[in-house]
């Protein structure tokens, strides 16, 4: 598959998804208007991306410094999908990062954590 | 003692009244949110609030736009028309003895309030322990609607920052709306 990118906006991540290096990352923010049409497309496409490995690595980074309500249900949606590849054999990474004092991105950092246990978690407090 | 010293009304102008942080009444696109929100942002940094109660502010003031743009029954855009829409509602930040309000507004009609009474009654009456199991559940659930309108995850996560219950309330507006009304405490 090939690489998939998208540049930020004002209330969009950039989404850097390169599949042939099993690289995927979002940074920004995010609170669309739609999280259906933005998030539709990238969720599509990933996947089909897992859905074409087996027994790979693949590293996500989450640098995140918002998002609002829908988006949050969006992003549970692509980790549900990351913890399936993981079940199924892939090594699935996840460098997560949150402003130091930002609580409430650290806890949805840590629930996730504790709901796929098979995706390997790291925390970044960023200064 | 001339006509300039006599004290006018106070606009609701900030900068003016010292509680006022913030107040917006008029159309609210995803554009509006976007420049706006930027103003609230630059307008919080210039306060005493920590970092954290900065984020809290802003978060319940983008749920709450985003739910005018959704959901106003004062719409200029077609009522079926899914993206760039355009809805009337206001939303106010002020300051008061260490806490902060964020208050909305925005008329619906009566049916949709019948559908966001019992998704906000609940949360009044709810601890905060119980606010966040509600939001993880909520979360997790797969209720098929993946645009999340009418979920309640939006009010969750108001709630969830709120220090005390929201407040909310229907009054009877023109055209036989009712004038739906939300504060939160942060």
């Amino acid at each position: 598959m090939e690489k998939f990118y998208l540049a930020a906006t004002n209330n969009t991540p950039e989404v850097d998804f390169d599949f042939p290096q099993r690289r995927l990352s979002l940074k920004g923010e995010s609170y669309p208007e739609s999280v259906a049409a933005f998030y539709g497309d990238i969720l599509t496409k990933t996947n089909a991306f897992l859905d074409t490995l087996d027994q790979e690595k693949i590293d996500v980074s989450i640098q995140l410094l918002y998002f609002n309500s829908s988006s949050t249900k969006m992003l549970f949606s692509f980790f549900e999908m990351l913890y399936q590849a993981a079940e199924a054999g892939n090594a699935v990474r996840l460098d997560w990062y949150h402003d130091v004092d930002d609580e409430t991105i650290l806890e949805f950092g840590l629930e996730l954590a504790e709901d796929f246990p098979a995706i390997e978690f790291h925390a970044h407090a960023v200064e | 003692m001339t006509e300039h010293d006599t004290p006018i009304a106070p606009p609701c102008f900030p900068g003016l009244a010292e509680d006022l942080i913030f107040f917006y009444a008029g159309y609210f696109s995803q554009n509006i949110i976007n420049a706006i929100g930027d103003a609230v942002r630059l307008r919080m940094e210039q306060s005493e609030a920590s970092s954290s109660v900065r984020r809290k502010i802003f978060s319940t003031f983008i749920e709450m736009a985003q739910n005018i743009v959704h959901y106003s029954s004062d719409a200029l855009t077609p009522p079926d028309q899914a993206t760039l829409e355009m809805r009337a509602g206001s939303v106010m930040v002020t300051h008061d003895d260490g806490r902060f309000y964020i208050l909305c507004a925005n008329p619906v009609d009566a049916e949709f309030a019948e559908q966001l009474k019992p998704l906000l009654g609940p949360l009044r009456v709810m601890t905060t322990e119980q606010i966040k199991n509600a939001y993880r559940q909520t979360l997790r659930s797969s209720d098929g609607s993946d645009n999340s309108k009418g979920s309640g995850l939006g009010f969750l996560t108001i709630a969830k920052d709120s220090s005390a219950p929201l407040e909310y309330g229907f009054t009877p507006a023109a055209h036989g709306m009712l004038m739906f009304t939300l504060k939160a405490t942060i």
